[in-house]
């Protein structure tokens, strides 16, 4: 179905020119980067392949006003920038008003972890470590996945945030260093119990 | 180059964005100060657990679904029939005005300004539900009331 000849922006002038079903060469193309990268945003598999999808419709309604220059790649994920920025930002605000009725969400895993013992098995630490992804403040998160998953450039994630260079760089070293505190922390059985604030 | 400016550029020589003679800078530092080494490796053990994570499975019909949730875009040629549409549209509501207007000064006093005349005509076919005017438009007439 994907024709590998086809540059990206020729299959949208196919799909802006009235060939629908082209669109699903641009799905199947960066469904799986896509679906990565919310996911890794989220950390709610769920909730990120429902998102992913929105992420393509809403693609599709605005590839009127993608400019062709070959930046495809750049225009799809600012859109999913958008979609998952704003999908955090209600799950935050969810988060608050549960804390004020007194009831914490089960999805995020808040409380403390009683001192483990053991050494950690695999899982335990995938589950570590996605937790501390989650406690990052959002733009070091963001500019992290898609410098690790998405194997972005720094000037790529300037072209999908508007950040500069040098902000990238602060942004990722930062939320490296704090990784690597919070992992030191959970595995010596310091773990903070809250969240980290934003920034 | 020292410590602090290594440690300072660890991250971005991971992400391998220095330039060339930094990038020989941080690899001599690192050949000869241990403890810079560290942070090298505890930076490179990092990564290796961030891309252990397993990555989100992606249903074998994703696309079949999203494709079947496309709202059909007008073409083209539509496009430019819609275009059409709101244009005469437009031109009917304008012409409608005018003639609104002109029956209403015929109707009204000669001393009354032309301006005034009009939004009240305006306001009252909008009161009676006759016509839709825009709160702008109005306001711009409204303004210009002595
Ligand atoms: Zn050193």
């Amino acid at each position: 179905m994907d024709d590998p000849q086809l540059t990206d922006d020729e299959v949208v002038s196919s799909v802006l020119g009235g060939r629908d079903r082209d669109f699903e060469i641009l799905v199947r193309r960066y469904s799986q980067r896509i679906i990565h990268f919310v996911a890794r945003m989220t950390e709610d598999g769920d909730e990120a392949r429902a998102i992913a999808q929105d992420v393509f419709l809403k693609i599709f309604e605005h590839l009127p006003y993608y400019r062709r220059e070959n930046n495809f790649s750049a225009f799809i994920f600012k859109i999913a920038r958008n979609m998952t920025l704003n999908w955090l930002k209600r799950r935050k605000r969810t988060v608050f008003f549960s804390r004020l009725l007194g009831h914490e969400l089960d999805r995020l895993p808040l409380r403390r972890d009683p001192p483990r013992l053991s050494p950690m098995e695999q899982g335990e630490r995938e589950q570590a470590l996605t937790r501390q992804l989650r406690r990052l403040p959002v733009e070091q998160r963001l500019a992290l996945v898609l410098k690790v998953y998405l194997e972005f450039s720094y000037k790529q994630i300037a072209g999908v945030t508007g950040w500069s260079v040098p902000k990238i760089e602060t942004l990722i070293s930062r939320a490296k260093a704090r990784l690597r505190k919070g992992i030191r922390l959970q595995e010596s059985g310091n773990e903070p119990v809250v969240e980290a604030r934003e920034k | 180059m020292n410590c602090r400016m290594t440690i300072r550029r660890l991250s971005a020589f991971q992400d391998k964005e220095l330039a060339a003679p930094q990038v020989r800078q941080v690899e001599l530092h690192l050949r000869e100060c241990g403890a810079c080494r560290a942070e090298w490796d505890a930076l490179r053990d990092l990564e290796q657990r961030l891309l252990g994570l397993p990555p989100a499975a992606v249903d074998p019909f994703f696309s079949t679904r999203i494709m079947a949730g496309l709202r059909p875009r007008p073409a083209g040629k539509n496009r430019l029939l819609q275009a059409a549409a709101f244009a005469a549209l437009f031109i009917t509501v304008f012409l409608a005005g005018f003639f609104l207007q002109k029956s209403a000064l015929d109707r009204q006093d000669a001393e009354r300004l032309p301006a005034v005349t009009f939004t009240s005509v305006l306001l009252e076919r909008q009161d009676l539900g006759l016509l839709t005017v825009q709160e702008d438009t109005l306001r711009q007439f409204t303004r210009k009331r002595p």
